[in-house]
């Protein structure tokens, strides 16, 4: 499965649009990891839980959007956007990272 | 509080034994400034100022009084020193957490009781707005309740059931099945016949507050379906909107999830392109 953000494959021929495939995932208020992260946020630091939280739900939402391509019949995944929402919560760190593209069929 | 009486001999004494204590404490200060006695910039008259101030009034005041007035001059000139000296005079300085601080501090000691419930209260709204206290309740909460379900050998009741059956593949393949191709790409080679324009399909819908099932991560989960059914259902609108104007396409898709309403209770999922007409194998 190739993932690609560009609009076009350099060198293979599309042979069939699918469609939008996307995915989605959440980390949420996860209490015993950000009872301290505002006090954190005010001392400074970094909060690596956080960055590997991120990192847990980009793979989550591309891979659900994988899977769903594959059930497409799609070999590539292109014109691929990833965005992070911040959607308040408790402390603002609820955070929706989707993943979205088109799945097609190339040679 | 009793007002004191102006006319009387006490009263007037150690009012007198103050104004001469601050005045004392004033000129001290002033010889302090004009001779320029300071370390790394900062002068020595502050603390000498209050000090002289309190020593004059108490021996005026013994001499008058044959007691103490309990040195209100040196707290004056305290005030006068922090506010002329750190904050009027020293631009530098300004007013900021210290001076303000030294000032609080100054106040503290004057009346204790009083400062002391405005710094609690502080500290108090300093934890609210880090949110630090609803944590705190929340996984006493949800601790006593797991406490509670161990104790008792049942189960949690899960509210969310219905909500929770919401299957990512066949929606996928409905969504893709409308008769509306959705491309992310911004062309689709040899295929596009026509531009229509603009077209976006929007939905807002509240967070829903009525969970207080505890569990933080049924609640996660109950949200990501949300906002999952509520993407689906603007892609809907989008094809619907589309679908009127006869095409079956859209190009440069773009999905966007905000926060909107008052206190940000509401999210707005906008699916938006620009819609084509595709020509037909």
């Amino acid at each position: 499965m190739i993932l690609s953000s560009t609009n076009t494959l350099e060198n293979k021929n599309i042979i069939n649009y699918h469609g939008l495939v996307s995915g989605e995932s959440l980390i949420g208020s996860n209490v015993y990891k950000d009872l301290f992260s505002g006090v954190r946020d005010v001392v400074g630091g970094r909060t690596s839980r956080y960055e590997e939280e991120i990192q847990k739900a980009r793979e989550i939402a591309l891979n659900s959007m994988k899977i769903k391509a594959e059930e497409l019949g799609a070999n590539a995944i292109i014109g691929l956007k990833i965005s992070y929402n911040n959607l308040g919560g408790t402390m603002g760190n609820t955070i929706l990272v989707t993943a979205y593209g088109t799945a097609i069929y190339y040679e | 509080m009793k007002l004191p009486d102006l006319n009387d001999p006490y009263t007037q004494k150690a009012a007198l034994s103050i104004a001469i204590g601050t005045i004392a404490g004033l000129i001290t200060y002033e010889v302090f400034l004009i001779l320029g006695i300071d370390i790394f910039g900062w002068n020595l008259g502050l603390i000498f100022a209050p000090l002289v101030a309190g020593y004059v009034e108490t021996i005026i005041a013994k001499e008058l009084l044959n007691e103490s007035t309990g040195a209100i001059s040196a707290l004056i000139l305290f005030i006068v020193t922090v506010v002329w000296g750190f904050i009027i005079a020293n631009s530098t300085l300004g007013f900021n957490l210290i001076t303000a601080g030294s000032i609080v501090v100054i106040l503290q000691a004057a009346m204790p009781i009083l400062v002391n419930f405005i710094l609690l209260g502080l500290i108090l709204s300093v934890f609210y707005i880090l949110g630090i206290f609803k944590k705190a309740a929340d996984i006493s909460f949800y601790k006593l309740r797991n406490l509670y379900y161990n104790f008792t050998g049942k189960s949690p009741t899960l509210r969310l059931k219905e909500s929770i059956e919401y299957d990512d593949s066949i929606t996928n393949i409905h969504i893709n099945n409308l008769g509306v191709l959705f491309t992310s790409t911004t062309h689709l080679p040899g295929k596009i016949e026509e531009y229509m324009g603009i077209y976006e399909g929007k939905i807002i819908f509240r967070k829903d507050k009525n969970i207080i099932s505890g569990d933080f991560k049924e609640q996660e989960q109950k949200l990501l379906i949300d906002l999952k059914k509520a993407k689906d259902q603007s892609l809907l609108n989008l094809s619907e909107a589309v679908k009127k104007d006869g095409c079956n396409g859209v190009v440069n898709l773009t999905i966007e999830y905000d926060l909107v309403g008052f206190g940000g209770d509401s999210f707005q999922v906008v699916a938006s392109g620009t819609g084509v007409r595709l020509a037909m194998d």
